[in-house]
């Protein structure tokens, strides 16, 4: 059988194993428009405490951004199967997000939310653990390097003034979230259309 | 100068290698997730996995969820280690050329 299959038919067999394999990576990519969805989330939070000097304006954002999320998350899924890796990276991203909501609300109630470096310092911290987990687990360097601009905005908030600590906390949403989340749909459109049918 | 390896035919087929490539990443997979990752029609999707279930290496489940007819396939033991010495042989087959 050999004498009549090509190298590059060979070559070929070993990419298609590789692009297959690689759905793992795409799980994540599926979930692009939930970094976009977040990432508008906190903005109009931001907004919304800043012009409104409202209180209530973080939970109930961060509220209505679950229920929404929830909403999709379960359209989407459809008939997506389980792997092991997709399992241990929705770990990551809801335990986080139990940990910040928990956090943020009683922080919230309790009246101690008040300083504005360290809200930020802190949720930038959580993210840059999670992106950075998520990354190493799927070996995403895109994703890694989104944990490590978290990392730099957790350090940066805790120095200067309150507005250069908003700046860079906008910078980091937008680069993470917006950004990081529509590269991962265009990527996964990308490859959807790049690869064909296969035919046996 | 060692013995080339024999590629298994079974494997080496494309939409069933594509198959066995696919169900090692997940747990189990529905016949509709296949079809859709493939983009391969019905029919020679269906032949294809039969031919994989006869050499043993993907076990099937069939099971109704909400009165829905729902059909999973599972890598078995031996197609993971069918998919294992095919990968390994590939790479000796390609030797250098692997990087080219």
């Amino acid at each position: 059988m050999q004498d009549h299959t090509t190298k590059q038919e060979l070559k070929d067999r070993l990419s298609l194993i590789e692009s297959m394999i690689a759905e793992g990576r795409r799980n994540t990519e599926r979930w692009g428009w939930m970094f976009v969805l977040w990432g508008v989330a906190y903005y109009v939070a931001m907004a919304w405490s800043a012009w409104g000097h409202s209180t209530r304006a973080w939970p109930v954002t961060m509220l209505i951004a679950v229920v929404v999320a929830i909403a999709f998350a379960s359209l989407k899924a459809g008939n997506h199967p389980g792997t092991t890796l997709g399992r241990a990276i929705g770990s990551i991203w809801i335990a986080l997000g139990i940990s910040m909501f928990l956090l943020f609300l009683a922080l919230g109630l309790s009246g101690r939310l008040t300083d504005q470096h360290l809200f930020a310092a802190v949720i930038s911290a959580i993210l840059g653990m999670a992106n950075g987990a998520s990354g190493l687990i799927l070996r995403w360097k895109v994703q890694f390097a989104c944990a490590a601009v978290w990392w730099v905005a957790a350090v940066a908030t805790c120095f200067g003034t309150d507005s250069q600590g908003t700046i860079v906390f906008l910078v980091a949403i937008f680069l993470c979230q917006i950004a990081f989340g529509i590269y991962g749909v265009i990527a996964q459109a990308q490859e959807r259309k790049r690869r064909g049918p296969i035919h046996a | 100068m060692p013995d080339l390896p024999e590629l298994n035919p079974v494997v080496h087929g494309r939409l069933r290698l594509a198959l066995l490539s696919l169900l090692v990443g997940v747990e189990a997979a529905e016949f509709t997730w296949l079809r859709a990752k493939t983009e391969a029609t019905d029919g020679n999707l269906g032949a294809q996995l039969l031919k994989l279930e006869e050499a043993g290496y993907v076990a099937v489940e069939k099971k109704f969820v909400l009165r829905k007819p729902q059909t999973l396939y599972r890598i078995t033991e031996i197609g993971r280690q069918a998919l294992t010495e095919y990968v390994r042989a590939l790479k000796q087959l390609l030797g250098p050329a692997i990087d080219s």
